[in-house]
Parts: structure tokens; C-alpha cells; sequence
């Protein structure tokens, strides 16, 4: 099944929550004739919008799950990825937007650039997705396409121009009057099917013209050809535009903006035209893999079916159809029945059905190439590895994972909710990897952690509904760290003798902070003091110490423990002795290298009207949020703070009470940074309370 | 090395105008530049200073996000600790930033009371009361830019403040100087002034000029330092 490269898209859907991206899609499919009638996100009929498979997705009109899709337009192949638009499921945008070539950024024509468009943004900025802008609901009363492009070339920092202009605005919306081609378009029909091309109203015909000619100055520095045509003011074909636009949308360097109204179903089809044109083909992005072979060099991909095959697993999916693994192929081609290998286990699998994702529905395919974006069936893997027909070794870089942040205990309500939570876990933990379970072994309750409040009531929404696990839900906990601050020496002998055979081990050395990443072990050890045989073993116990910290129980980061001198006893010394004498000399250290507790701190953003500013950044305040900034717009403010997640919680209660429910709140995790002195005593007796207790 | 060795560089020290923020009155300063040559990196340093000895800076950005201008701060400091190794630097860098805040406006939403009010009611609910203010991308073109100086001054001497400081734009078709040498569109209003300083392009690098300074200024007029164009810090003789 090869198809030409140049007629394949793949882009993401990204936006602020509540821009429309799901409507949007919906017309998308409409439009390419790959659904027939149009359901609306909360809509009335009780069908939902396509894109929204998940009950409790249409039942909160939000998306959770992005779900791929695929659409033929004007001959063009074009794979979609509904990304969520909450930040705690950024995980998904960050893991679409790793596959993508492009993206299409939606922004309400009256919100504008909202606090997640920004983390969109800079997501897209991370992985270089070229972008387009679409400003839709310009049918909404006080939409003004203009502020919002002037947002995205201020906030973002985008270089932005509108590439229409609006006929007409909110109530009034019309058409659109297309800069390119300089006509205007009208879109008939009850569903706004029928395109009526004609003449630029004449009352819009100097507006139409001067930023037309905004835009060819903008432009004009992307192409050669036109900017010679207009020094010499010789004719500009659209050609030589589109061409221009192309090219600087492909370099980062431009980014066009388009205007409409999806639920008015007013200019959708140019924003599809415009994915065509504008948008790369995996041709025009270099995706980079690793060559495992060579210490993990860089080396493009090759994008031609006839090469050895390269794809990457970025989601899982375990639905009514089993177990199914959404890939994106970077090159070869794989077939129906073939066998992969999984370059992070080693093990080989057997392709037994490929599909081709249309949301909820698919079509079987007997093939993909170069490019292509499917779904495996009966694959067993995590999300981000990469699979090879054994050719090669690499793999393809390594996403971007957020450390969870928040954790809450469950509880289920019988038996037969725990069998269900267990499965539910299990397929949870594989889909989404800031998603994280494990038992506490003291408490026997099941904890899971992940990257917000929301986050974690959605997971337990769909054990109930998904998999009637009937559980019972502990108050949110705040993931804490604990990490040394100072180099301390350490020197630990473990010794037993209890009858039979007896335990014996010293291990000596130092502890030191670590300034990136969670644990480091070093052996220094000459002489043969410690037996090389003994050597993981102290390893072992140190990393076994780094699971719970002796200030409030978490977990220990951000350590170097290197061991450079001990002693052993020729009988009684053994793997179990090492690792409790590692485990003794690291509480010894520990204790001297003055532990901190780490608590998260989140990055937030209050958008509301300014004249609820003072309040809102006396609320963040009183929460110990330390206030980075504000940024007047108008009449709105938006005010930028770092708060501790543990004061987070209950926020958008007391912010609604403070601004008459005309303030919104985003957050997302920033850092982890030491807690004040009080908060730390506070930590440390619950802790030492909660021991005694049991 | 600690905390105060990240001011030892810094332009105001060198130039010797430090002691001007703590001299009896109140003072004005003006950073120039034609646009792109660092003018925003020089009054960061310069909020920096006032910062690292405990003086609480209001950071007023128009036409400029609060993440674009961390980022200066950012980087700023994450070049002076390369020079200098800080000890502790994430713990400085934590004590440092708690001594400012941020605050931006469009182009054409600033007004100084709108300014005033804002930072009266931070100052009222006990968030921030500043003790120093600079004003980076106001607009010296425009016609009431002398009033709102003129506002802004008064609002210091009721407040406070140690010291305010701009930046302005230059133009290199636009010759008109004051007396004192300091360019359009600032000319007419360098009475307003106690301190000018123009970033000029010189000897294939930056130089910090010293167009005027007050009478508590230890520097004549007209001295000089060099930046390095890389980090917009003062170039090592």
C-alpha cells in the first residue's frame, strides 16, 4: 500500500479547553465524507461528537482520550489525533505531538490565548511542530480575530498573520474573504457544504487590500520569487503565496492564521485546504532515532518504504476490540502477519491484525508504510517503544515524562472490585505513563499517583464504569521528595549471630547531593575490601533505602552514594549482609546529610477580569504562592504565580466564591522545591505519629 | 563565593553609580539604546543589583510577557554564576527572585495610574510593596510621555520608592540630542533625569556610556565601560 509521502498529513488538534477543537473535528470528518451527520459535543440527540468515544468524555464535554482518526481531503491522506485540552492529560498532547508532523492550534475568537494554549505552544515549540492557527467561534459575541492574532504574536511569540479576513462578525458571521486568492467565500447548505466563491464585498475591499499587503511583506522574505515580483511590481500569483507561506510555516518562521465558526459551520473547508498546502508531509520534517549501536547516535530516518522498518508506539488502547497499540511508521513497511521486534524487550511479535482508526470504528488494512499512523492489534508493549523488523537497532527518542505529583489511596468496596481494579490498573498504567499504582506495603492500601486532581478522578471514574469496580477513595496526598543537602561520610557494619549461619558486612563511604537526576552509585573500592561479588549488593540495599525516606516516608532523590572502603568475612558475608549493611549505612549517612523535604510546586496561571486581581493574588498569597507576574489585557488579567500543589487543593472553589465565578485557574507541575521549615516539622510529626499508631 | 559577588560586576557598581540609590534623595535613571542592542539586559542587571541587596524591584514590561522577562532574569543570572560559581546558587537564585515581581501591559493599556493603582493595592493587601521600579518599552514618543514621568516621580517621592529606571529607544535617523548628548526621543525630556546611560556599537563591540549623572555620582560623564555581545555583561579588561 504505498502512497505518495507529499499526499500524507499527520497533524495534531491542539488547544485551551473549551475552544471547540472536538467540533471542529467533527465537521473535519463531516466535510471529508467520513461521517454523514453532525452530533454535537453536549448534544441533544444523545450521540456526542465522534471524536468523543468515551461515555464520560461526552458526558463532560470535555476530551479525554486523543483518538486517531482519518480523512481523505482533495486527494489527500490525513491522519488527526484529537489532543485533550486539560493540562493534567498533557501527556497525550505531548505524546501526539511527538508523531506529528504538524498541528493545528484552535483559539477562541473570544478567550484568545488562554494559559493552555500557552503550554500547548511551547510544547509544540519542544518537539517543532510547524503550526497553523484556526480562531474559531468568531460567532460568538465579542469575538475579535484581530486581538487574538495579535495575541499569538505577542504571547506566543508567534510570527502570526491572518490569512482571512471575517465578513461580517458573532451574530452577523457571513464568510470569510480568503487574502490569498483575494475572494470571498460564503459557505451554503445546512451544513455549510456548498462553497459560494465570489467578489470581495466592497465595503471590505480597502481593509481586504491593505492586509493583504501585510501579509505579503510578511511573507515575502520566505521566497525569492515573490519578493522579487513585488520589487518589481511585476503580478503575484497565488502559487507564489502559498509557496512562500509554505515555506515559512515549514521553517517555524511563519505561522498562518485562519478564522471561522465550526459549530456555524463556516470556513472549515479552507482551514482543510490549508492543511494541505501549509502543513509538512513527513517528507518536510526530520525525525530523528537513535542508533543503539553506536551509544545512541542521532541519525535521521529515512521515510522510504523499501528501507528496513522503524515504528514507534505512542498510545494503547484496550478497548471492546482487545488490546490495541496505535503506531506511527518513520519507515519500511509492515505487513499484515509480519513479525516485529521490540527494541526495548528484545521480544519479537507477531502482527496479527493492522487497522486504520477512525475513532471508535476501523477499517482492517493489509499494509502501511512510510508515514502512516495505525493500530496493531494483540501487540504487548508500553507506550513510547519501538519496533524494528530486526534490521536495525535503534529506537526513536525518548518522550518527555512528567514525574507524578498527586496520589490518593483506593479502596475497594469487595472482591470482585479488587480483581476489577487490578485489571483496571493494569491497562491504566501501561496506556498512560504519568499515570502510576503500587501497594503500600505497611498500609496494604493501593495508591495511585498522577499529574492532577482531575487526572486521577477520571481514572476512577472509568473503573467504575469500564470496569464496575466499586472503590472507595482516600483524600488527595501531595507526592513529596525527600533529598540530602550536604556530603556526609558513612561507615556501617552489619553484623548477626544468631545461631546458624551469620551475617557480616561494613560498608564505608559518602553520600552526596546529586544535582540531576534521582540516584547515582559509585564504587571506589580498591583493594578488594568489599568482594566484587558484593558490590551490586550494596547497590541494592541503597537503592532499597531510596523508597522511603526516614523524614515523612517518600521517596528519596537526588543522592550519589559512592562506597570506597569495608570489610567482609569469608563465611559469614553474603549478598543479603552487603545489602542490609548498605541499608544501615545509608540511614547513617542519611541522618548526617541534613535531609529536605521536597514538596511540587506548580506553575499557575489565574486568567479573570482586572478588577479581581487584588483578591485573586491576595487567595495566592495566603497559600504560600510566590507571585511572578501579572500581565493586563484589557480588561482581563492574567496573574502568574508558583504555589506548593498542597495548598492547591479546594482553589477553584475559593476562586469562584472570590470573582463571582468569572475567574479560571490552569496549573502544571514545575518543580519540586525544599518545603519551609513549619511545613517540614508539620510532615515529619504526622509521620512519626502515623508509625506509632501502627 | 556568595550572594554578593553577583554584584560586583554589575554596571551600576562599575560605572560607580551605585551609591546613588542610597543617597538623600530619590533618583531617575534612563537606559538608551537603538533597538536590539541589550537595553532590557542592562536594566535587568541593574533591577538585579537593587534585588541582590534586599530591595524589592517591580519589573513594569509594556509589549513584553512575564515569561519573555523572566527569562532575562533567568539567564542573566545563570551567565553571572558561570563567571563567578555561586555557591548554593539554586538557594540565591529562590532568595533573589522573591525580591521581584513582574508586571506587563500592552503597548497601548499603560497608563501610569493604572501602574500606581496596582501597585498601591499590592502594597495595601502586605504582597509587594516595591522599593525600586523599572520601566522597560515605555513609550517615549508619545505626547504625554513627560506628564506620565512626571506622575511617575511624584508617586515615588509619596511612596518611597529609591529609584526608577527606563529604557528608550533610539533611532539612528533621528539625530536630535539634548545638551547633555542624550538622543531622541528623549531630548526634550532629559531634565527629568538623573542618570542617562547609551549602549552604542563601537570597535566591533558594545560600549555603556555615561551621558549624564547627578552631582552625587562619584563618574564624570562621558565614562565608558564595555559589554560583551554574547551576554550583555561587562567585558573582563
Amino acid at each position: 500500500m504505498s502512497v505518495d509521502l507529499s499526499n500524507v498529513r499527520n497533524i495534531g488538534i491542539s488547544a485551551h479547553i473549551d475552544s471547540g477543537k472536538t467540533t471542529l473535528t467533527e465537521r473535519i470528518l463531516f466535510y471529508t465524507d467520513r461521517i454523514h451527520a453532525i452530533h454535537d459535543v453536549r448534544g441533544k440527540d444523545g450521540v456526542g461528537a465522534k471524536m468523543d468515544s468515551m461515555e464520560l468524555e461526552r458526558e463532560r464535554g470535555i476530551t479525554i482520550q486523543s483518538a486517531a482518526t482519518y480523512c481523505t481531503w482533495k486527494g489527500n491522506n490525513i491522519n488527526i489525533i484529537d489532543t485533550p485540552g486539560h493540562v493534567d492529560f498533557t501527556v497525550e498532547v505531548e505524546r501526539a505531538l511527538r508523531v506529528l508532523d504538524g498541528a493545528v492550534l484552535i483559539l477562541c475568537s473570544v478567550g484568545g490565548v488562554q494559559s493552555q494554549s500557552i503550554t500547548v505552544n511551547r510544547q509544540m515549540d519542544r518537539y517543532n511542530v510547524p503550526r497553523i492557527s484556526f480562531i474559531n467561534k468568531c460567532d460568538r459575541t465579542g469575538a475579535n480575530p484581530e486581538r487574538v492574532t495579535g495575541q499569538l504574536q505577542d504571547k506566543l511569540g508567534l510570527n502570526a498573520h491572518m490569512l482571512q479576513l471575517p465578513i461580517g462578525l458573532e451574530s452577523e458571521l457571513e464568510g470569510v474573504i480568503d487574502l490569498v486568492t483575494m475572494k470571498a467565500m460564503y459557505f451554503d447548505g445546512d451544513n455549510g457544504e456548498t462553497i459560494r466563491e465570489e467578489e470581495i464585498p466592497a465595503d471590505l475591499q480597502d481593509a481586504a487590500d491593505e492586509k493583504r499587503e501585510e501579509l505579503l511583506d510578511a511573507v515575502s522574505m520566505f521566497s525569492d520569487e515573490l519578493m522579487e515580483a513585488m520589487l518589481e511590481e511585476t503580478e503575484i500569483s497565488t502559487e507564489m503565496v502559498k509557496e512562500a507561506v509554505r515555506a515559512g510555516t515549514l521553517a517555524l518562521d511563519f505561522s498562518p492564521v485562519f478564522i471561522g465558526s465550526a459549530y456555524k459551520n463556516k470556513a472549515v473547508q479552507p482551514l482543510l485546504d490549508a492543511v494541505e498546502y501549509y502543513l509538512p508531509c513527513p517528507t518536510d520534517v526530520e525525525n530523528l532515532g537513535l542508533d543503539l549501536e553506536k551509544d545512541e547516535e542521532e541519525f535521521p530516518v529515512s521515510n522510504d518504504d523499501e528501507d528496513p522498518l522503524i515504528m514507534l508506539a505512542f498510545k494503547l488502547e484496550d478497548g471492546r476490540y482487545g488490546q490495541l497499540t496505535y503506531v506511527r511508521t518513520y519507515q519500511g513497511t509492515l505487513n499484515k502477519g509480519a513479525t516485529v521486534y521490540n527494541t526495548r524487550t528484545g521480544k519479537k511479535v507477531k502482527v496479527g491484525r493492522l487497522v486504520r482508526m477512525h475513532s471508535d470504528e476501523m477499517e482492517e488494512i493489509d499494509s502501511c508504510g512510510a508515514g502512516d499512523i495505525v493500530a496493531l492489534f494483540g501487540v504487548d508493549c508500553a507506550s513510547g517503544d519501538t519496533f524494528t523488523d530486526g534490521k536495525l537497532t535503534c529506537s526513536m527518542s525518548s518522550m518527555h515524562i512528567p514525574e507524578p505529583v498527586i496520589s490518593l489511596a483506593v479502596l475497594p468496596a469487595d472482591n470482585k472490585a479488587q480483581i476489577n481494579m487490578s485489571k483496571a490498573l493494569n491497562r491504566f498504567t501501561k496506556e498512560d505513563p504519568t499515570f502510576k499504582t503500587f501497594v503500600d506495603h505497611e498500609t496494604g492500601e493501593t495508591i495511585i499517583s498522577g499529574m492532577g486532581e482531575l487526572h486521577l478522578e477520571v481514572y476512577i471514574e472509568r473503573m467504575k464504569r469500564e470496569y464496575s469496580a466499586e472503590v472507595q477513595v482516600g483524600a488527595p496526598q501531595v507526592a513529596y521528595r525527600e533529598t540530602i543537602s550536604t556530603r556526609a561520610e558513612f561507615n556501617y557494619t552489619h553484623k548477626k549471630q544468631t545461631g546458624g549461619s551469620g551475617q557480616f558486612g561494613r560498608v564505608a563511604g559518602y553520600m552526596e547531593p546529586l544535582e540531576e537526576g534521582e540516584y547515582e552509585f559509585e564504587d571506589k573500592i580498591v583493594g578488594g575490601s568489599i568482594p566484587r561479588e558484593f558490590i551490586s549488593s550494596c547497590d541494592k540495599g541503597f537503592t532499597k533505602s531510596l523508597l522511603k525516606g526516614t523524614l515523612c516516608g517518600s521517596p528519596v532523590t537526588g543522592v550519589r552514594c559512592v562506597i570506597n572502603d569495608g570489610a567482609f568475612h569469608a563465611v559469614d558475608s553474603s549478598d543479603v549482609a552487603f545489602q542490609l549493611a548498605a541499608v544501615g549505612a545509608f540511614k547513617e549517612g542519611y541522618m548526617k546529610a541534613k535531609p529536605a523535604i521536597m514538596e511540587p510546586i506548580m506553575k499557575v496561571a489565574v486568567e479573570g477580569p482586572s478588577e479581581f486581581q487584588g483578591s485573586v493574588m491576595g487567595s495566592i498569597n495566603q497559600r504560600r504562592g510566590m507571585i511572578i507576574g501579572t500581565t493586563e489585557e484589557g480588561n482581563y488579567t492574567v496573574v502568574d504565580a508558583e504555589v506548593p500543589l498542597s495548598e492547591m487543593f479546594g482553589y477553584s472553589t475559593t476562586l469562584r466564591s472570590l470573582t463571582q465565578g468569572k475567574a479560571e485557574f490552569t496549573m502544571e507541575f514545575s518543580s519540586f522545591k525544599p518545603v519551609p521549615k513549619s511545613v517540614s516539622e508539620e510532615l515529619v510529626k504526622k509521620y512519626q505519629d502515623e508509625k506509632k499508631e501502627k | 563565593m556568595g550572594k554578593e559577588d553577583l554584584v560586583s560586576n554589575n554596571p551600576l557598581r562599575a560605572l560607580g553609580l551605585e551609591k546613588e540609590d542610597v543617597a538623600d534623595g530619590r533618583r531617575v535613571g534612563l537606559i538608551m539604546a537603538r533597538a536590539g542592542l541589550g537595553k532590557t539586559a542592562i536594566l535587568v542587571q541593574i533591577a538585579m543589583d537593587s534585588m541582590l541587596r534586599d530591595n524589592k524591584v517591580l519589573h513594569v514590561a509594556i509589549g513584553e510577557g512575564v515569561d519573555k522577562t523572566r527569562t532575562w532574569y533567568d539567564d542573566i543570572l545563570g551567565l553571572m554564576n558561570q563567571e563567578k560559581k555561586i555557591e548554593n546558587f539554586q538557594q540565591v537564585v529562590e532568595d533573589v527572585m522573591k525580591n521581584r515581581m513582574i508586571m506587563t501591559f500592552k503597548e497601548n493599556s499603560f497608563d501610569a495610574a493604572k501602574l500606581e493603582e496596582r501597585m498601591e493595592d499590592l502594597a495595601q493587601q502586605g504582597i509587594f510593596k516595591a522599593d525600586c521600579l523599572v520601566v522597560d518599552g515605555f513609550d517615549f514618543t508619545d505626547a504625554n510621555s513627560a506628564a506620565a514621568i512626571d506622575e511617575l516621580k511624584g508617586f515615588m517621592e509619596k511612596n518611597a520608592l529609591k529609584m526608577i529606571w527606563f529604557s528608550a529607544v533610539s533611532h539612528r535617523d533621528d539625530e536630535r540630542v539634548s545638551v547633555n548628548g542624550v538622543p531622541a526621543p528623549c531630548h526634550e525630556v532629559d531634565g527629568a533625569f538623573d542618570t542617562v546611560l547609551l549602549i552604542s556599537p563601537e570597535d566591533n563591540g558594545l560600549k555603556l556610556k555615561t551621558l549624564k549623572c547627578s552631582a552625587a555620582c562619584a563618574v564624570d560623564a562621558g565614562k565608558s565601560l564595555s559589554l560583551d555581545p554574547a551576554t550583555m555583561l561587562i567585558k573582563k579588561a
